[in-house]
């Protein structure tokens, strides 16, 4: 459970705004690193809507690879964010305060990242407007509302809005505490963004409670986003393996599996780079790790009825595709690979408390989780359409290109990117939730036992 | 500015910090109902009883009468669904504490646990349905099930034995929780009360190693009971309610099953605890906290049943291949329609908009009521699958999908008399039940209250909770 | 005489939570001294005036309007435009429920957001007298007046509880 630390307000200020006041000195180098290499990324996307997709490995009857693989990826790890943050703080989990703004952020940047696949995946993504947006008034064409492709874009579109408007209005409090601290031109710009922020119990009370709101309405918006990413595949008949009820919830908690791996991993980061032992604590992991055993439990007991269920039918091209897909090589060994680094590794692991408080080896494990999570998708999405069926006259593999690899690894450097650039102006720790749990949380004793204990408001 | 008056009159009705109340007051007073049944109370268990005896006389008769015709059973495994989603949900109310070290839900374990003993009616009717379960291989041809090179009488046994399986988990995780209770009842109880008491307390004193025993004992009865729980509800839903029909593939089903079981256990708490609340004068112990948190995660759990529906329904829809027509027609657009809009509206309308308000979400009886509403909706959702699902004949089992939509069937006499009487031996169980052992748990109201101190915070008024490892 | 304010600040919430009480008695009106801290407290913890706000209503309306614009945009859309695909039907409620769904939700969000704003009083970009200590930890009482009579009885209240400094804007 957790050690109460008294820790000096000032001193909070001063470690967890060391990005913005103090920069780091390897922060300027990587950002520039990291930087060329989203540039090369963008020139390489640039070649390819010139060229045309035949540059990726794409073709009859796999169109959609590694491109919708890795959108369905990000959208999952962007699950972390509204998981980590809106379920914990309609639990009052106390160990939530760290994590939360990190896991938001992840979600806003993943999702951006995400909405970037579908629209270069277009070939031409000039049109995505006339396909997605109701504006073609003068002549009458209107999207198809009744196709999935357009409930995408709308449920990614809420879903990100929704996540930056969360992110901004919890980053209120902090944004105050910046322009105390800033002088000059920094100080302008977080006296703006601040809006005049100034502590008073009708804002922290708005803090508190329409933090809650938020959170109530932000969890339904999250469920929905990956449900109907999975109806993408899930309403279509025509592809075995696709046709599966069990797909909405399937990549929902797939997802939150992902994504608070992917929080964990980051949690690792953001304590080795900016030195904040003080407030990211193996703790903090522990009770993520005992998250994460009970949320890929969970996901495991879905991804058994989905086999079943799949197998019930006993239909002839269904059984074809699962033989395919766990026995013929080169899937098989994906398919082992996925099951061990999504569960049976991590999983096992993680049952030991030395494990879950070694952030080193928190680190790995979440890594690996992610890992198995990108081939899951992988699995689910390009056998079914790869399997050689009596109508398909083109029956090679499909073999991503450079392009495609070259664009998938610039998606992890353009999040990565993007977050650092973020922690220069903004705290990556919610300091006021911080300083909440130090006036919150108190020692009892009973008997001879000092037991930590948290100040409830009786509501 | 006209908010003086009701920041004050705010802090009388909810801040008002629960009543502390000494262990051994606890002890005495709540060993004290065991024995305290008012006439009340005698008598609705009278009647539920004679109704219970009635449903039994029906079930033995329905047997006899159309023993040899499953197509008429449907109503019985919907009330075997509907009793296993209540008896088998509510426990898992109990091993919350163990898992989220959530204070509120304390109190509430015992009465949550006691559910499990109602789960011999569940097995007792599931009975005749085991006899009437059509047979894997008809006419040489193999039916869908879940048991696909498996022997004949798969499905008839492995359910049965998880169901029986599902019921000594929940009464073992009863006994382990009960154990320093019954300490208590040798203790502070007489007569047979007290002989039970220290026959079961099993030597009980408190030692600091016995206690951790226990906290072990819960935790490890309480994943044991979550993980054959989640796999009950897939065997009697895929064997006794999907593989009934050719061509209904649905994979969230038994999910869709368990959340809803979830949501019928916290359902049949809230009524329970009511009505304890109520017809004891447990006023002290039962705190509006356990409401407001039950009616939290009830809200949660209506929402989480329209995901699933909707989350299979839409999937049906949009795929329009023959078999997905053919189940949609079967279980929601077809005869089954006005149980469904019943169902939907009972279920998810109603409750989520009286829960959706904090004010009636945070009174007593506006939850009750809700849970009652949600119970009907729930038991009319039942129906709605199951029923149709045996309705198909026997003959047409192993067909590729259903090319006929059977006839509704409509519930006989028998039927009718059968739901009553299950449900009327179930709530008696609960009730005799709470005449052996407390209903509320004496050592955890008393760990409550020694988690959970009111305090004064400077000037305001808030409430300290421990939390121990 | 224009608004002005003063501000005592204090390092224990139990010295701050004096002054208020102070301010109580001295027969300051409700509403017109508040307390700045860097983190949130226990309502009432110093005895303030707890604020009532209106946020419940906004996400209600916000709801209201997305449910409407999207009813509006799945159907006339549809209508105008009305293409058969797959078979289903060109007003296919069950299609346009996603869409509606998002879109209630997304306006309910954005509603929220601009109640949080609203019931903060936010923007202010001329919020009075301030100390950037408060962040730090401090605690301020802050007092506005209409008239100049009452400042010196007020810094008397906030000097009596044993506020560290008191400044004046």
């Amino acid at each position: 459970m957790q050690q109460r630390r008294e820790l000096d307000q000032s001193y909070t200020n001063r470690k967890l705004l060391n990005g913005q006041l103090d920069t780091p000195k390897w922060w300027a180098p990587t950002v520039t690193g990291l930087g060329i290499l989203v540039v090369i990324g963008l020139i390489v996307i640039a070649t390819m809507i010139n060229k045309g997709l035949g540059v990726t490995g794409l073709g009859r009857p796999v169109f959609w690879g590694l491109f919708i693989t890795t959108f369905v990826f990000w959208v999952g790890i962007s699950h972390a964010g509204i998981m980590i943050s809106a379920i914990l703080r309609l639990t009052q989990a106390e160990w939530r305060r760290p994590v939360t703004r990190a896991a938001e952020l992840l979600t806003v940047f993943s999702l951006l990242t995400a909405l970037v696949f579908p629209l270069i995946h277009a070939g031409r993504p000039w049109r995505i407007a006339y396909w997605i947006t109701p504006y073609d008034i003068s002549r009458g064409i209107y999207p198809n509302i009744r196709s999935p492709l357009i409930m995408d874009p709308v449920a990614i579109s809420t879903y990100l809005t929704g996540s930056t408007l969360f992110l901004y209005i919890a980053l209120l409090p902090d944004l105050g505490n910046l322009r105390d601290r800033t002088t000059g031109w920094q100080n302008a710009m977080y006296t703006v963004l601040s809006l005049g922020w100034r502590g008073n119990p009708r804002q922290w009370k708005m803090q508190t409670v329409g933090g809650i709101l938020l959170s109530a309405l932000m969890l339904p918006i999250f469920v929905s986003v990956h449900s109907i990413v999975s109806w993408d595949f899930a309403i279509a008949p025509a592809v075995e393996g696709w046709h599966s009820t069990i797909f909405a919830p399937y990549f929902v908690i797939g997802a939150v599996h992902s994504g608070v791996s992917a929080v964990v991993t980051m949690m690792a980061l953001m304590r080795w780079l900016w030195k904040w032992d003080d407030f990211i604590r193996p703790e903090h992991f522990d009770a993520l790790a005992r998250l994460l055993i009970v949320v890929a439990t969970g996901w495991l007991a879905f991804t058994f009825l989905e086999l079943i269920f799949a197998v019930y039918g006993q239909d002839a091209p269904e059984l074809a595709l699962r033989e395919m897909q766990m026995f013929q090589w080169p899937w098989n060994l994906l398919f082992i690979i996925f099951l061990l680094t999504g569960y049976f590794i991590p999983v096992p692991m993680w049952l030991f408390k030395r494990v879950r408080t070694n952030i080193a080896l928190m680190f790995w494990t979440s890594i690996l989780v992610n890992v198995g999570m990108w081939l899951e998708r992988f699995l689910i999405i390009v056998p079914g359409l790869a399997r050689r069926t009596p109508f398909v006259y083109t029956w090679e593999a499909y073999r991503p290109s450079a392009v495609e690899w070259t664009i998938f690894i610039w998606s992890f450097c353009w999040v990565t990117f993007l977050m650092l650039l973020f922690s220069r102006f903004f705290p990556l720790v919610p300091l006021f939730e911080q300083k909440e749990s130090q006036v919150f949380t108190e020692d009892v004793t009973i008997g001879r036992a000092k037991v930590p204990a948290i100040v409830r408001e009786a509501d | 500015m006209t908010s003086e008056a009701t920041a004050h009159s705010h802090e009388t009705e909810h801040h008002a910090p629960p009543a502390q109340v000494d262990a051994d007051i606890i002890a005495h007073e709540l060993i004290a109902t065991t024995t305290n049944a008012s006439k009340r109370f005698k008598t609705i268990a009278w009647v539920l009883g004679i109704f219970g005896i009635i449903g039994i006389i029906a079930l033995v008769l329905k047997f006899l009468d159309q023993g040899s015709d499953s197509t008429k059973w449907g109503y019985v495994a919907a009330l075997v669904s509907f009793l296993l989603s209540i008896t088998g949900g509510a426990p898992m109310v109990a091993m919350a504490p163990v898992m989220a070290k959530a204070n509120w839900v304390r109190p509430v374990t015992r009465i949550a646990s006691i559910f499990s003993f109602a789960g011999v009616v569940t097995i007792g009717m599931l009975i005749p349905l085991v006899a009437m379960l059509p047979p894997l291989v008809t006419e040489g041809a193999r039916r869908r099930t879940i048991w696909m090179e498996a022997p004949d009488y798969s499905p008839h046994i492995w359910s049965t034995l998880g169901l029986v399986l599902l019921f000594i988990t929940g009464i073992m995780l009863f006994y382990s929780a009960a154990i320093p209770d019954f300490a208590a009842m040798r203790n502070h109880s007489t007569g047979w009360r007290q002989r039970l008491g220290k026959r079961l307390a099993r030597g009980w004193v408190g030692t600091d190693s016995q206690w951790r025993t226990l906290r072990m004992r819960i935790g490890m009865f309480g994943t044991f009971y979550f993980l054959i729980l989640v796999f009950v509800n897939f065997l009697i839903t895929s064997d006794f309610g999907q593989s009934m029909v050719p061509g209904w593939r649905d994979a969230i089903y038994p999910m869709y099953h368990t959340v809803s079981s979830f949501q019928a256990g916290v359902a049949g708490i809230v009524i329970a605890l009511w009505a304890a609340r109520r017809q004891m004068n447990l006023q002290k112990y039962v705190h509006m906290d356990a409401f407001w948190s039950l009616g939290r995660l009830l809200f949660a759990l209506t929402l989480l049943w329209v995901y699933f529906f909707y989350s299979s329904f839409i999937v049906f829809w949009y795929g329009r291949s023959a078999n997905d027509i053919a189940t949609l027609n079967l279980l929601v657009k077809g005869p089954m329609i006005y149980a469904f809009i019943a169902g939907m509206v009972l279920i998810w309308f109603v409750p989520w908009w009286i829960l959706i308000w904090n004010k009636v979400r945070r009174g007593v009886n506006g939850m009750t009521i809700g849970a009652v509403i949600i119970l009907i909706g729930l038991l009319l959702d039942r129906i709605r699958t199951f029923v149709p699902a045996w309705s198909v004949p026997p003959e047409r089992i192993h067909e590729k999908w259903l090319t006929v939509i059977p006839e509704t069937v409509y519930p006989s006499l028998l039927d009718v008399l059968i739901m009553i009487g299950g449900i009327s031996l179930a709530a008696v169980i609960v009730m005799l039940m709470t005449r052996v052992v407390p209903v509320l748990s004496v050592w955890q109201v008393q760990e409550f209250n020694l988690l959970a101190k009111p305090i004064r915070y400077v000037r305001g008024h808030a409430t300290l909770v421990a939390k121990p490892d | 005489m224009s608004t002005q304010s003063i501000l005592g600040l204090f390092q224990q919430p139990e010295l701050a939570a004096d002054a208020m009480d102070g301010l109580k008695e001295a027969g300051f009106e409700l509403g017109t001294f508040d307390v700045l801290t860097g983190t949130p407290y226990p309502e009432g913890a110093f005895g303030e005036y707890v604020p009532q706000h209106r946020l419940f209503r906004f996400p209600a309306f916000g709801a209201i309007i997305g449910l409407t614009l999207s009813i509006f945009l799945t159907a006339v859309t549809q209508l105008a435009y009305p293409m058969v695909t797959g078979g289903k039907p060109i007003l296919s409620i069950f299609a346009m429920l996603i869409i509606m769904y998002e879109m209630t939700m997304l306006s309910g969000v954005i509603a929220t957001v601009i109640g949080i704003v609203f019931e903060s009083r936010l923007p202010n970009m001329k919020p009075g007298v301030y100390d950037t200590r408060i962040t730090e930890g401090w605690i301020g009482v802050v007092v506005t007046f209409d008239d100049d009579s009452k400042v010196a009885e007020a810094q008397n209240v906030l000097n009596k509880a044993g506020a560290l400094e008191i400044k004046t804007a």
